[in-house]
């Protein structure tokens, strides 16, 4: 088991390595160094401007080596521009370039500056990936519990009244793009145009304090979009176990039905949903985009869309690695949680 | 006539301006415009041409001593202040960092950290007088060896993204891209000439533009939230995207207390609420905000619903629709010809894309850039739409079948009034795609686009945006049009400071880029704020100028 | 003139669909009389359930298809602008309407005075053409892939587990900024790309063909023969396009897909495979523990036999709800891609691209943005509906 995990840890090491390395070709492409250039010092820029921009602070040297210095094996650039002002890979703000460290990277344990937002990556991810991450554990809350019973509930009389009400519902929540539902319902629910008021129409004073009050449409947003899905799954995968041979056999043996979905069902039926939850994780990091844009809440997704759309190099690779682990962790939970479910699987 | 004596000295052009206005050929806010620049005192403006200034509200009138102001604007991160290139900029450090005038919204230029100015009448002598009694935060005197520092600093043409240096063009020596040895004098501690080579009579405005901020000499342009500035306000907070916040310096006597009044307030908070105005609809509803920056599209409507107060404002800012006339498509200049150009603006109904892409809500404009409210401004006949024609003219280029792709970038009135133009020539028979880019990227390339929709802001003088991007060979001339006629007509406009002789040589510049086709400029643009009623004093500006001193709220 | 009634609105809603009306009617009656001859597509019609799904589908590819191919139902071009019609509440007449135009905003007018009406049917034709193409390519690819990896587990799994990590973990926003952006396209990534992604159905169809008729060779190298070439002239079609990175082929390269279906392609089958392909393999992990497998594979059957033809149906019951689920997130990533400035022509009536555009106000204009809205579910619903009767029907054997 021991073996396994630290296996895993490899591969997650190779992984990350791998996609910082694509995100990094790709955001290292000239189109999007001179997006870079011109968000950052100017937008009407002539190219001449940016060339001499981008050369000050070394956007146009070799890719390995630029890599290199994030990864922190290569010693950071220290380059007179043209313009004569030094500029140095690893100043930190308020440091004299004498006593600037030689290398500067993520083995040293800098995640470098976001030319977006002149922070440290560090501290960015941190912060939105918290506010996300409350954001994600509420969804969690609401919506798996009430995935998992719409979908039993749904699957275990397969095409009953029951089913074809809760499957109908299940289906329209989820046809329903987040871009509609969040604004139907802060139209329905927080604006004056009914007069109800009785929630927040935006999530931003959500970031400092989240309360009932200003963190329930956004949370509701995201668990109706999402629960939809899982509960279709949930049902499909239900039905099909309720159709095998040793339901029908303990159906004949007189079990009591509800012992049956309990006892015998239920276990079998929720691998697939399973997977489905876990692969819910990922999602929800791209997937929260819509709904922080339009509750104004700041977490990594907006985080993320700033950074791709301002080209922030170093913000990008984080939240990359980011997402590396998020998606390892939860592929490693979901095979862990098949062998726990289905024992003719086995871990190796 | 003012009773101070350094405004005793009229320039005497503003003496025929003052006769102009009398005759009914100058509107009193282009005669304010002009007269505030060459140095002459809003109070002495309106004493040139028999007014009482109108009463500036008595200090604390109406509003609160203290008192917080929630103001919706996108949080932006700070840089030098001479290469800021968003007004927002300005705003988030205009409280600390400020300006020698101010532009107003009646057109005249308020002195601020200068007392007051004189232009010798060519406008080749400025004569600044530095504000006495100026403090900066640390403690020391204004003088004029700073605002000597921070000149010479707005003329380094090689500083990276430094936009004051077009503004400051006549100071600057090309060889050096420095200042011109000798043009600045400091004659003493409160006193500065400028000696400029050639005449320019932008140089007041372009002193009131938001990267003109005046920095303290220890200035460290990668730490602008920290400068040392002049202003009442501090900058305590800011998050990029999220936040801003400033407060009211605790020890510091502000200059303009004794002067203009304020500031009122204790603190204002900027949060952003992004770039959907939807969400600022719901920061309203959720009493989140007090103010936004500015009103749009049809969120006008929305808010006159709700329970708030809207200031509005008629400006010069508007969109140009235009094909670049040295684009290849498909290896050939589909745009060098002229008949191509003039079908496509005979094709477009201004007044319909004013109606779709901005909701009515400005003035329809005539394709040549200069408009009313500019002092050179000339009306010439109005333009027929015929589409018809237009179609035969395109047929007679034998360009008939080609298909024009309209690039714009993705929001809201820029996107529309794009679309709506499309349409328009749809409707007249020719082949049209639209293709929208996101505003990261719409700017990589926003010159070479062979056909493409751009804003323009306003600037006090017609001349200046032509000057700016209609001249053969300019940086920012996106119509590809080069055109040695025009280029003589400017040169003689941008030496004459009488606007009448001017606008004669206007109406015919005027004429030749209508003629040419050079673009599709369909309307002028109002500006809306909406506030809540406890907001006082803080009307929409002309150029997104957010004045902290003024505001205040209701006791 | 006056506006129209509610109903005098739906009753001529009704009128011009008239088409549609007729050709159901006809596909109804004919199917119903011999639904014991028709197999699987017979059953359906045994199947209330199965018959209100295929009938919501079949109304909304009917009008998708008279609407694009013949012009017909529209009652205005989906593009068109009329002045003073801007916002305008449904049933509202034209200005001065010229003779033989429709004199009426059936469903209102949007933001820029064009009919809601057309552009929802209009918007019909490409959700029906597009998103459930696009789906398959996601599913052919993640079916591709997931079925070895599943079955084979060990290295091979590893590996391509590796990359469809890579492509989970990838930040899609910044693909749609990469997509979008000019200097990119030129670049040819959005090709290269696209050049790997179409790829997937001509192994599938090859791997397919292979494992079912290897014992019969001349079956076998007729349908391989055949397939192929039709497969491999579309795909060369499809991603070779004079004048940019990839045109070596531009002889007998005949159409050229709009730039903007590419990326909407590309974005589709990027976002989606990975995902697929997980659910597969997690499926055939699970199902090649089961005692028919073992069967086959006593039997001698080859693996790609046993994958293709023991496993994939058996899986089939959450791979057909996912398939129709998927379509409908499909058409709502259109409408997402026009979030990002990216995907088909900003002024495209596609239903994503509408309801993204119409939200904006609808606080106080519900009218453009609730009609897409509310067909997009209906499709969506009508999908899903059809997917469960198809698959009690063909789990009753």
């Amino acid at each position: 088991m021991i073996s396994f995990i630290l296996r895993r840890l490899g591969v997650m090491a190779l992984t990350a390595a791998c996609l910082t390395f694509v995100v990094f070709f790709l955001t290292n492409l000239s189109p999007l160094l001179t997006n870079l250039a011109k968000t950052q010092a100017d937008m009407r820029m002539s190219d001449a401007q940016v060339e001499r921009w981008l050369g000050n602070r070394g956007y146009d040297r070799n890719i390995f080596v630029k890599y290199g210095e994030w990864v922190g094996v290569v010693p950071g650039y220290v380059i007179e521009g043209a313009d004569g002002v030094i500029r140095a890979r690893c100043q930190m703000p308020g440091q004299a370039i004498e006593d600037i460290a030689k290398y500067c990277g993520v083995l040293q344990g800098y995640w470098g500056r976001s030319t977006r937002f002149q922070e440290g990556v560090g501290d960015i991810i941190q912060t939105r990936l918290g506010l996300t991450g409350i954001l994600m554990f509420w969804v969690m809350i609401v919506m798996v519990p009430a995935a998992l019973i719409l979908g039993v509930l749904a699957g275990m009389r397969e095409s009953s009244k029951l089913d074809r009400s809760l499957s109908t519902f299940a289906i329209g929540t989820t046809a329903t793009p987040e871009y509609v539902s969040g604004v139907i319902l802060i139209a329905l629910f927080a604006s004056t145009a009914t007069g109800l008021k009785w929630f927040k129409g935006t999530a931003t004073s959500a970031m400092e304090n989240p309360t009932f009050e200003n963190f329930f449409l956004p949370v509701i947003t995201i668990a109706l979009y999402g629960t939809g899905y899982i509960a279709r799954m949930t049902r499909a995968s239900m039905a099909e176990v309720m159709t095998t041979q040793y339901i029908r056999t303990a159906r004949l043996k007189g079990v009591a039905f509800h012992s049956i979905v309990i006892g015998h069902a239920l276990r079998n039926a929720l691998i697939a949903p399973f997977t489905v939850i876990m692969l819910q994780f990922p999602w929800l990091l791209n997937g929260v985009v819509i709904v922080e844009k339009i509750f104004n809440y700041k977490g990594v997704g907006w985080a993320l869309v700033e950074a791709a759309s301002n080209n922030d190099i170093e913000l990008l690779l984080g939240i990359s690695v980011v997402g590396v682990v998020l998606v390892l962790l939860t592929q490693l939970i979901s095979d862990i949680g098949y062998v726990y479910l289905n024992p003719r699987i086995s871990v190796s | 006539m003012s009773d101070k004596s350094k405004w005793r000295v009229h320039h005497p052009a503003a003496e025929m301006y003052a006769r102009e206005h009398k005759q009914g050929q100058l509107s009193r806010r282009e005669f304010l415009a002009r007269a505030t620049s060459l140095g002459i005192g809003a109070t002495a403006a309106y004493g040139l041409i028999g007014l009482h200034a109108p009463a500036v509200r008595a200090d604390g009138h109406g509003k609160m001593k203290g008192g917080t102001i929630r103001v919706q604007m996108s949080v932006r991160e700070l840089k030098d202040t001479r290469t800021y290139d968003w007004s927002e900029l300005g705003n988030e450090t205009r409280g600390n960092l400020e300006y020698l005038v101010e532009y107003n919204n009646d057109g005249s230029f308020r002195p601020m950290l200068l007392d007051s100015w004189q232009i010798n009448d060519d406008a080749t002598v400025y004569t600044l007088n530095v504000r006495k009694g100026v403090k900066w935060d640390n403690g020391d005197p204004l003088t004029a060896q700073h605002i000597a520092f921070n000149i010479e600093r707005w003329c380094e043409k090689d500083a990276e993204g430094n936009s004051m240096a077009g503004r400051m063009g006549t100071l600057i020596d090309e060889s050096t891209q420095r200042v011109k040895a000798g043009v600045i004098k400091v004659m003493d501690d409160y006193t500065l000439m400028l000696e400029l080579p050639d005449p320019d009579i932008s140089l007041i405005a372009g002193f009131s533009d938001y990267p003109a901020a005046i920095v303290h000499p220890s200035y460290n342009p990668s730490d602008t939230m920290n400068a040392i500035g002049t202003g009442p306000y501090k900058l305590v907070q800011l998050d990029v995207g999220v936040k801003a916040v400033l407060e009211r310096k605790p020890n510091h006597d502000w200059w303009g207390t004794a002067v203009y009044g304020g500031p009122h307030l204790d603190r204002i908070e900027y949060i952003d609420y992004g770039t959907e105005p939807s969400g600022w609809l719901a920061a309203f509803e959720s009493e989140e905000i007090d103010m936004v920056h500015e009103s749009v599209g049809e969120f006008i409507d929305v808010f006159d619903g709700l329970d708030l107060k809207k200031s509005e404002i008629v400006t010069m800012g508007t969109i140009v629709i235009r094909p670049n006339q040295l684009a290849e498509v498909e290896g050939r200049r589909p745009y060098a010809d002229k008949r191509v150009r003039q079908a496509l603006q005979m094709a477009v109904d201004n007044s319909v894309l004013l109606e779709l892409g901005y909701g009515n809500r400005g003035s329809v404009a005539e394709n040549h850039h200069i408009g009313p409210i500019h002092p050179e401004y000339a009306p010439l006949p109005k333009q027929v739409v015929d589409k018809k024609k237009a179609m035969e003219l395109m047929q007679e280029a034998g360009m008939a079948g080609f298909e024009h792709e309209i690039m714009s970038i993705d929001d809201d009135w820029r996107r529309n009034t794009t679309d709506a133009a499309a349409a328009q020539l749809r409707e007249a028979g020719f082949k049209v795609k639209r293709t929208v880019l996101p505003g990261s990227t719409f700017w990589n390339d926003w010159t070479k686009y062979p056909f493409s929709s751009t804003n323009w802001n306003g600037r006090p003088l017609g001349v200046q945006i032509w000057a700016l991007a209609y001249r053969s060979g300019e940086a920012w001339n996106e119509f590809g049009w080069s055109n040695a006629e025009f280029d003589s007509l400017l040169k003689d406009a941008l030496s004459i400071a009488d606007a009448d002789k001017r606008r004669e040589i206007a109406a015919k510049g005027e004429a030749l880029i209508q003629d040419e086709g050079v673009t599709i400029q369909p309307y002028w643009r109002s500006l809306y704020r909406h506030t809540t009623d406890k907001v006082v004093d803080a009307p929409m500006h002309v150029s997104f100028e957010h004045h902290h001193y003024k505001w205040g709220v209701t006791s | 003139m006056e506006p129209l009634s509610w109903i005098e609105i739906i009753g001529r809603i009704l009128v011009q669909l008239a088409p549609v009306w007729i050709s159901l009617a006809v596909i109804f009656a004919c199917s119903i009389r011999f639904k014991r001859r028709l197999g699987l597509y017979g059953r359906i019609f045994d199947s209330r359930i199965g018959m209100i799904g295929f009938g919501i589908v079949m109304f909304w590819t009917l009008t998708g298809f008279f609407s694009s191919a013949f012009d017909m139902i529209a009652t205005h071009d989906p593009l068109a602008q009329f002045s003073g019609m801007k916002n305008k509440l449904p049933g509202t007449p034209l200005n001065n309407a010229e003779a033989g135009e429709y004199a009426y905003f059936l469903l209102g007018g949007d933001n820029l005075a064009r009919d809601v009406f057309s552009r929802v049917i209009h918007g019909s034709g490409v959700v029906v053409l597009i998103a459930p193409l696009a789906t398959v390519f996601a599913f052919l690819a993640g079916i591709t892939l997931g079925l070895p990896a599943g079955y084979y587990g060990r290295r091979l799994d590893t590996g391509i587990s590796f990359v469809a990590n890579l492509i989970l973990a990838f930040p899609v926003i910044l693909l749609f900024y990469l997509l979008v952006n000019p200097g990119i396209r030129q670049t040819g990534v959005p090709q290269y790309m696209s050049m790997f992604l179409f790829a997937f159905p001509i192994v599938f169809a090859a791997v397919l063909i292979q494992s079912r008729y290897h014992t019969d060779p001349v079956k076998r190298n007729l349908l391989m023969f055949s397939s192929l070439a039709i497969l491999g002239y579309a795909y060369i079609n499809v991603i070779n396009t004079p004048g940019t990175a990839i045109s070596f082929l531009n002889a007998i390269d005949i159409f050229d897909p709009d730039p903007g279906i590419l990326n909407v392609f590309v974005s589709v089958v990027f976002v989606n495979a990975p995902t697929v392909f997980r659910i597969v393999r997690g499926l055939v992990m699970d199902i090649k523990t089961r005692d028919y497998v073992a069967a086959a594979q006593t039997r001698g059957e080859g693996s790609w036999y046993i994958m293709l033809w023991e496993i994939l149906p058996n899986a089939r019951g959450p791979l057909i709800v996912d398939f129709c689920l998927r379509i409908g997130y499909t058409t709502i990533l259109l409408g997402t891609l026009g979030f990002f400035g990216l995907g088909l022509s900003p002024e495209d009536p596609n239903w994503g691209a509408t309801i993204n555009d119409g939200r904006k106000l609808i606080s106080i204009y519900p009218h453009p943005a609730l009609p897409p809205a509310i067909s997009l579910l209906s499709l969506v619903l009508g999908l899903n509906l059809l997917a469960d009767g198809l698959r009690e029907e063909s789990l009753k054997d």
